[in-house]
């Protein structure tokens, strides 16, 4: 049964159709054509599809398409301005926190979402904003470090 | 698939009676998403987060009526709850991650009726209760008989979960949940106990104990003859060790990919004993003698 949906992505108004079995992922992805969250477990587990959903982080893969209906949707090409990186995708580059960059969308969106709630995030509010963000390359400590460094940046604090 | 959004919940209801086992209903979608795609679509999907005054908390006398569509993350971010039910805010808090506690309703993880889901034992420790509707009319029934096993529960496919009514705990009472993992998010409790006690007035006597243990039976189970055994007696040392043993008995877990069923009865007893203490501890300003 095809829906259509009606949406905000980024700020523009999409209206396109999908399936009710359709997530929000592959509309974004394959619909759409924002390749930029990407699909790895596709089970709520790793966060590499995180999106921002009416100001929230959510699993876009574990979310109907149907629900964007009406709703406000940022992505990771929604971020930066213009030309300009977003502050959290420049300190992510700065430190060093991406190694093959599959997680790396998702984590920035959720250090988005994060920074928009809070510019003082304590240790404990990061691992919190993050806890559901899987990297398998590396350790976790340069991309703490571009959070905190991003914090710091966009709180005017360096 | 055929696909709905019903705006009340007679209509919700219709459309289960004329689907049957077919329909499923939907909510969150953490769980129901990766059933389509991983296991297998349903003929009918229901999505009843179109229906309005099933997500609202609301205070009610001596308790707190949450709405099946009430996030995971309102919840933990509701001041009544921390306040009054802080055993509920617990599991919440430890709930998954941040993304899925957007998502996730209350209502779907009770209606998903996982012997490990977070927010169970909790509820069966608080003395909850869940009003279901069916075309037939309403009715109210505790969680305590809701659960019948894994996946299963009184709500059958025709039924609807509309509220969630949680008492509040008795004056002086203090609890905890404490959810065993390897990691710290995104993993599925290998055991999870909640424990509720109230001391009696001179703070020497257990008056109530409540013990709830989740992952470890083919529903979430209150510890029932651990309760009995400690009620109305002094909490030391030696009954401490006694009960959790006991509540280990009481458990019986399956061996799967997550810990065998001998380990999973150790922790039950590690952390009863901790439950008891730290509750003890927290209601009474006193350590267990």
């Amino acid at each position: 049964m095809s829906l259509t949906i009606n949406t905000t992505i980024n700020g523009k108004s999409v209206s396109a159709s999908a399936e009710a079995s359709t997530s929000l992922l592959e509309f974004l992805r394959d619909t759409l054509e924002y390749k930029g969250t990407k699909l790895c477990c596709n089970t709520g587990e790793c966060g590499a599809c995180t999106i921002i959903y009416n100001g929230k982080p959510i699993n876009s893969c574990v979310t109907m398409a149907a629900d964007a209906n009406g709703a406000e949707i940022t992505t990771i090409e929604g971020i930066a301005n213009g030309d300009k990186l977003h502050p959290v995708q420049q300190a992510f580059i700065d430190t060093g926190a991406v190694q093959c960059g599959y997680c790396t969308p998702g984590y920035i969106i959720s250090v988005k979402a994060l920074l928009d709630r809070t510019t003082k995030p304590t240790a404990e509010d990061i691992e919190e904003a993050v806890s559901g963000n899987i990297c398998r390359c590396t350790g976790y400590t340069k991309i703490f470090d571009a959070i905190q460094l991003a914090a710091d940046r966009m709180a005017g604090r360096v | 698939m055929d696909y709905f959004e019903p705006k009340t919940v007679s209509e919700a209801l219709s459309l289960l009676a004329k689907y049957g086992d077919e329909a499923k209903v939907i909510a969150g979608g953490t769980d129901v998403m990766v059933d389509i795609k991983y296991k297998e679509e349903p003929g009918c999907l229901v999505n009843i987060k179109k229906i309005p005054g099933l997500g609202v908390i609301q205070e009610n006398g001596g308790s707190l009526r949450i709405g099946p569509l009430v996030t995971i993350h309102e919840i933990e971010t509701n001041n009544l709850v921390r306040e009054r039910l802080p055993v509920l805010w617990e599991s919440c808090h430890q709930f998954a991650s941040l993304q899925i506690r957007n998502t996730a309703t209350i209502g779907g993880n009770i209606c998903r009726a996982s012997p490990s889901g977070e927010t169970l034992a909790p509820l069966l420790v608080l003395e909850a209760k869940a009003k279901l509707a069916f075309s037939e009319g309403e009715k109210t029934e505790a969680f305590a008989s809701f659960f019948q096993g894994p996946g299963k529960s009184s709500i059958g496919s025709k039924g609807l979960l509309t509220e969630i009514d949680v008492p509040y705990p008795p004056q002086g009472s203090r609890g905890v949940y404490l959810k065993h993992a390897v990691r710290g998010a995104m993993d599925i409790a290998m055991v999870g106990v909640a424990v509720l006690v109230t001391p009696d007035a001179a703070k020497n006597n257990l008056q109530d104990v409540r013990i709830g243990l989740g992952a470890v039976a083919p529903t979430p189970i209150r510890a029932t003859k651990t309760e009995t055994m400690l009620r109305g007696k002094p909490l030391n040392a030696a009954m401490i060790k006694e009960a959790a043993a006991m509540a280990a008995s009481e458990s019986s877990p399956i061996n799967d990919q997550r810990s065998s069923g001998e380990y999973r009865r150790w922790i039950v007893e590690a952390l009863t004993r901790r439950g008891l203490e730290q509750s003890w501890k927290a209601a009474t300003g006193k350590e267990v003698a």
